[in-house]
């Protein structure tokens, strides 16, 4: 049953790795897995950049207040103490964690959830990140999930070493810098796109990935050309334009 | 900003070369700063530009200052890929084979010039990319993880420095009390007001500030760079952090005004007519 949907999942994702693949869309991808596999509410893939700034990379839904929930977790939160020992974090009940995180557990609550987790992206000795997951009470979290969890955390860590940028690019820190500055692309396009549409932010998204599918292009280049309206899209610039 | 992280630690190197200059923060600092920290013998940057002609912003010696003339004569090399590109390009050793293909009149004259070993890091914050800062070594050096972090560091900060000697172009006051303390004219950034961030970096709520530029292009009616720039602008004269006024503008909860904006600080290639919704 599940075991079955899980095992498709991998190998859909691991089908998706190809040569050339789009990172974000991978991304989101695998977040949106998660929501469905691990029964959870919302997933996001959050990055360390180069100065331990975590920075959300895809998220299963794109509204401000999810990635508001990401951002604060720089200050307290489950990421920010898996990204620190590099151990995953699990809270069942996020009211026993009101005193360690309470900027973090007030503003989850609010916005619905009851419990969290957080796995470690591990690479070697280091740790780049986190895959972050959040429950709502009907669904809580599964101990027996917890090791695909891990899987698909280790999945994105691996998609983030398979992007080849140039054909120098071999460092670490060069992958990060180029998946990053796609992740400020989008949000960047985001914000423009959501403004003149009258949208929220994850409709937008949705847009700029289905112009990039439909036109097999990448998210953030697409994100580009909309933002430096450097060419035409068809349906994405302004209609009279 | 994180106390203790890689961008303060960089940072703090920067001011403190412009303390030693007795002068205001500028780019030229985040050369010699760079010069001092890493395995490099000299540094440049250079101000580049798709609809304008790119040139050399400062250098710390006369090689470095040779090669950003070199690389923007000859349209070629690590500064002018990592502008197209928009990413590092390292190179450890430009005697290797495959360079003297790739930039084949650069490499030979770079190697003539002096130099062995060429880095080059992009500023950027997605579209906007003002320009390059380059490293060079007069022997064949590879830059570890730390010290290419630590360039991009440099190249952050340089990127930030830029983007606000342009809000000092914008006749912003900064808040805080040090308003009127600007006559020192535009190629400074403004960087000795009183508050305690001298750089206020983009932090911890990133998306935010991102989302809000777009959003600014359609409500203003301009340019990316442009609207980042009247985001920092609003946030430098009232004091506020640049996270707290662009939650505002996403949230709908501030507008800024349109068109309060001298036209001489608009790139002529980077404004979109925008249409109203």
């Amino acid at each position: 049953m599940k075991e079955q949907l899980m095992a498709r999942t991998f190998v859909e994702l691991a089908d998706s790795l190809v040569a050339d693949f789009d990172l974000i869309d991978f991304l989101r991808l695998l977040t949106d897995r998660c929501v469905d596999l691990l029964d959870a509410s919302a997933a996001g893939v959050l990055l360390a950049d180069p100065d331990g700034v975590l920075r959300v990379m895809a998220a299963s839904d794109e509204r401000v207040r999810l990635l508001e929930l990401f951002q604060l977790q720089n200050h307290e939160g489950p990421c920010l103490d898996c990204f620190h020992t590099g151990i995953a974090v699990s809270v069942h009940d996020l009211r026993d964690e009101a005193t360690r995180w309470p900027l973090f557990t007030a503003q989850a609550q609010s916005g619905g959830f009851t419990a969290v987790q957080a796995l470690p992206m591990r690479l070697r000795d280091e740790v780049v990140g986190a895959l972050n997951l959040f429950h709502t009470a009907p669904a809580p979290i599964s101990p027996a999930a917890t090791p695909f969890a891990q899987a698909l955390a280790d999945v994105a860590t691996i998609s983030l070493l398979q992007q080849r940028t140039t054909e120098r690019s071999t460092l670490l820190n060069e992958q990060l810098q180029t998946a990053l500055t796609s992740r400020v692309l989008i949000e960047q396009a985001k914000g423009k796109l959501a403004e003149r549409r009258h949208t929220d932010m994850e409709q937008a998204f949705t847009t700029l990935r289905a112009y990039a599918r439909s036109h097999n292009r990448r998210i953030s280049d697409v994100a580009r050309a909309f933002i430096d309206e450097t060419e035409f899209l068809p349906g994405l610039s302004s209609r009279s334009s | 900003m994180i106390p203790g992280s890689r961008s303060a630690r960089i940072q703090a190197l920067v001011a403190e070369q412009a303390a030693l200059r007795g002068a205001r923060v500028g780019v030229l600092d985040v050369c010699t700063a760079a010069v001092a920290a890493l395995p490099v013998a000299g540094a440049g940057m250079s101000a580049m530009s798709r609809g304008r002609a790119s040139h050399p912003l400062c250098s710390t010696d006369s090689v470095s200052q040779h090669l950003e003339e070199l690389q923007l004569t000859l349209g070629e090399g690590p500064c002018v890929d990592a502008y197209v590109l928009g990413t590092t390009v390292l190179c450890p050793d430009l005697l290797a084979g495959e360079l003297q293909r790739q930039w084949t009149v650069f490499a030979d004259a770079a190697l003539e010039a002096g130099a062995r070993a060429v880095f080059a890091f992009p500023l950027q914050i997605g579209t906007i990319s003002p320009g390059v800062l380059d490293l060079y070594s007069s022997s064949s050096v590879e830059l570890d993880a730390d010290e290419v972090a630590d360039a991009m560091a440099f190249a952050d900060t340089a990127t930030l420095l830029l983007l606000d000697a342009r809000v000092s172009e914008t006749g912003v006051t900064f808040g805080t009390g040090a308003s009127g303390t600007d006559e020192a004219g535009p190629s400074t950034s403004g960087t000795d007001r009183p508050d305690a961030a001298p750089f206020d970096d983009l932090g911890a709520y990133r998306a935010e500030i991102d989302q809000a530029t777009g959003i600014l292009m359609v409500q203003l009616g301009v340019g990316f760079e442009e609207a980042f720039i009247r985001l920092r602008a609003h946030a430098y004269a009232r004091g506020i952090r640049i996270s707290v006024v662009a939650a505002d503008v996403v949230a709908h909860r501030l507008r800024l005004p349109r068109g309060t904006t001298p036209s001489d600080i608009q790139p002529p290639d980077a404004r979109p007519p925008e249409e109203e919704p």
